[in-house]
This record gives C-alpha cells, sequence and structure tokens, in this order.
C-alpha cells in the first residue's frame, strides 16, 4: 500500500558516544508507484492546485519533517 | 505611499493559479499526446489565462514588457510595484 515516506532503522553500536539515531525516513513519492499517467485523474481546482503543488490528487505529496506532527490535507 | 487595491492582489493570483495549471498540464500532454480531454482542458485555461491578463492590463498596467503587453499613457512598465515588491 503507498505511504508517502518509508523508514529504516540503522545499526547501534554500544560504542557510539552520541545519542543513536534509531530510526532514519526517507520520502516515497506517489509517482513512484504511478508509472505511466493513466488519462482523467481527479484533479484539484487552479487555487487548490497551486497551494498543493499538483494539479492531480493523486500526486499530492506534503512533506513535513519528522519533528513537525504529520498533518494532512492541502491546507500547507 | 501607494497601495495596491485588494483586487491587484486576487487577480494576480488567479493568474498565478491559472498558470500553474497551464505548465501542469503542457508537462502532462508533452507525455500523452494524444488526450483529447486534457488538451479541451489546456485551450480552456489558455482563453481563460487570456481574459484574467487583459483584465489586469486594462487596470493595473502592462505584465510584461518588449511587445509582449500593451503600454499605458504615459509609459508605465517600469512603474511600481515591481514583481518582487509585489
Amino acid at each position: 500500500m503507498f505511504t508517502p515516506e518509508k523508514a529504516y532503522y540503522p545499526y547501534v553500536s554500544p560504542f557510539d558516544p552520541c545519542k543513536p539515531i534509531v530510526v532514519k525516513t526517507y520520502s516515497t513519492p506517489p509517482n513512484l508507484y504511478m508509472g505511466f499517467q493513466p488519462p482523467n485523474l481527479p484533479q484539484f481546482t487552479p487555487i487548490e492546485a497551486l497551494r498543493a503543488g499538483t494539479l492531480w490528487k493523486a500526486f499530492y505529496d506534503p512533506y513535513y519533517s519528522p519533528y513537525e506532527r504529520a498533518k494532512e490535507g492541502p491546507s500547507t | 505611499m501607494k497601495q495596491m487595491p485588494a483586487e491587484y492582489y486576487q487577480l494576480l493570483e488567479q493568474l498565478q493559479a491559472v498558470d500553474f495549471v497551464l505548465v501542469e498540464l503542457s508537462l502532462y500532454l508533452d507525455t500523452h499526446n494524444g488526450d483529447e480531454d486534457a488538451i479541451n482542458q489546456f485551450n480552456h485555461y489558455v482563453k481563460e489565462r487570456k481574459k484574467i491578463r487583459k483584465l489586469f492590463e486594462s487596470q493595473f498596467g502592462p505584465l510584461m514588457q518588449y511587445g509582449h503587453s500593451y503600454s499605458g499613457k504615459p509609459w508605465n512598465w517600469d512603474d511600481a510595484p515591481w514583481p518582487w515588491q509585489v
């Protein structure tokens, strides 16, 4: 199932002097899973598309840094 | 101090939104030459952009230079606000 972000868990050595980074996330936008874009996908209105950054709802991929709470919706 | 009316910003935002749709559609159409609906939508928004531009330029002066826009009287393409001052 498509998720905008995925994570991996790096190995943490017992001798690591710094605070270990347990989880690291990377972005997996929808176009990775889309392949050739099918016609007539649902679209945003022009003003919404300007805010969302894409014309087609399927490609909408808001990025929130791990420190921001993951907010959905084209409000950003 | 020169203040632009609210309509100035509304028209600019509409123009920006329509421009964005045109960019998206032209990129889409580069790889989907046969998509009739998208072409019709593209042409619709081209007409829409012409309307918005005409409306904007009739009130607030030319948007572009070197023959891409009519000029007001007196010569006013270099009047404030410039794009970065908007």
